[in-house]
């Protein structure tokens, strides 16, 4: 008894983190690697960069407010080719050289996480 | 047979010269070792780092191509007073660089100087960049990419300008070696595959990375 609950417990452990802890964990590692930097940690916005000389705040990517204004599209293409395409300041590099195309994918649907919300059309 | 003993005593010039000139950097190759410099920094190339996780595990800069990358008389001179270069401590968005690199005494790190300068890497090409304040390079530095974002340069009236994440660029005129940072640029992939820095290249036009080389090559 105790140990099939156990078991049991085990099981539903092992299926509900696994499969989204495998894949989400490389872009969680893509985003602190190149985004944290100046996004921070948690995608707040606070990155170690962001001092005072810094002139334009990176966006909060927890804002459901401010996130929910862009369509995946916009967030995809700001990444790509970082923020003077999308008349943004030119702090936010472009990433187009450096990640994949599936990577950049991969960040958009881990800021819709953050944000917990859906984009503009 | 004048000629003979002229030729004889050329050639043993030319031998005793090169015996020496290679025997210097086995030396410090030697003490390389020996220092235990080598459980933190790699020094036969190609780059090795193909994964974030990769670059994440290594526990110091890359040295393999130092001779291409640093001027002998700053790298002599940093051995014996390690300044910090990175802001914070490698690998690291949180803490700062704690300052307490190994330092050498005057003999041994000439040696290892000796030895790193004789590291280079065939894609720098010598003499294509001439450090100069350039109102373009200055323009790209700091209006159109996000340079300044990520690393420290000289701001007006001696003030420490700039971002945290990169290696701070102060400096960069006694440091670095102004045709490697153009080749860095241009050749991303061959000298830091995996890194926090944007690639550039494809991006900038040559003549821009030219440009922004020369500039912050001038840096103080
Ligand atoms: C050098 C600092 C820096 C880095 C590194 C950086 N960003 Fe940004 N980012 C910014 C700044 C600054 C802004 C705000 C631009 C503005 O509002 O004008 C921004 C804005 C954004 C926006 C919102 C754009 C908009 O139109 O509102 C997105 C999305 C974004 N960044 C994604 C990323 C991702 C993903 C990464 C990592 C691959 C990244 N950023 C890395 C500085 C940075
Ligand atoms: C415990 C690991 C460790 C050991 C051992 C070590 N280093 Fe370093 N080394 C580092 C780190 C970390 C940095 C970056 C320091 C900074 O940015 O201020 C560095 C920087 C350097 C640099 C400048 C590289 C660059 O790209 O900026 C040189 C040259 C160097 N070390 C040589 C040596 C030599 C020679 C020895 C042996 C006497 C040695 N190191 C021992 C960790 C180490
Ligand atoms: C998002 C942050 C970021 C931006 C933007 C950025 N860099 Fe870097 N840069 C770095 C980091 C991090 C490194 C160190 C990479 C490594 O060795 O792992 C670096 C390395 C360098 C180096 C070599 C320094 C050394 O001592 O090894 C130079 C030169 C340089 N960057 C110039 C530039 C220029 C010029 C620009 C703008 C066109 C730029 N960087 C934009 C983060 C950045």
């Amino acid at each position: 008894m105790f140990k099939s609950r156990f078991i049991s417990i085990l099981l539903v452990f092992f299926f509900s983190t696994s499969p989204s802890f495998a894949a989400s964990d490389s872009t969680k590692q893509v985003f602190k690697f190149y985004c944290a930097q100046c996004h921070g940690d948690t995608g707040t916005g606070d990155g170690v960069n962001v001092t005072e000389d810094f002139a334009t705040e990176p966006r909060n990517f927890t804002s459901g407010k401010e996130m929910s204004k862009l369509s995946d599209a916009d967030i995809k293409n700001v990444i790509m080719d970082g923020g003077p395409s999308a008349s943004k300041s030119a702090l936010m590099p472009p990433w187009g050289k450096t990640l994949t195309d599936a990577q950049a994918d991969e960040l958009v649907a881990y800021l819709r996480e953050l944000c917990n919300c859906k984009g503009a059309e | 047979m004048k000629l003979y003993a002229l030729l004889l005593s050329v050639t043993a010039l030319f031998f005793s010269y090169s015996v020496f000139a290679a025997a210097a950097p086995a030396d410090g190759e030697k003490l390389f070792n020996s220092n235990g410099c080598q459980s933190c920094h790699y020094t036969a190339g190609p780059a090795k780092e193909k994964t974030i996780a990769d670059q994440l595990a290594k526990k110091g800069p890359e040295l393999w191509y130092a001779g291409s990358k640093f001027q002998a008389p700053w790298l002599t001179a940093w051995l014996q007073d390690p300044q910090p270069i990175r802001p914070l401590a490698y690998n690291s968005l949180v803490d700062k660089n704690p300052g307490n690199h190994s330092k050498l005494a005057a003999a041994d790190a000439s040696q290892i100087a000796e030895f790193l300068m004789s590291l280079t890497s065939a894609d720098v090409e010598a003499g294509v960049i001439k450090p100069k304040k350039n109102p373009k390079g200055r323009l790209i530095f700091n209006k159109k990419m996000p340079c300044g974002g990520c690393h420290q340069y000289p701001g007006r009236k001696g003030k420490i300008m700039g971002g945290m994440s990169g290696p701070s660029l102060l400096h960069a005129k006694q440091r670095l070696n102004p045709d490697w940072i153009y080749a860095y640029m241009l050749n991303p992939k061959t000298f830091k595959p995996i890194k926090m820095m944007p690639v550039f290249a494809g991006i900038l036009s040559e003549k821009d990375m030219k440009s922004v080389s020369a500039y912050v090559a001038n840096f103080d």
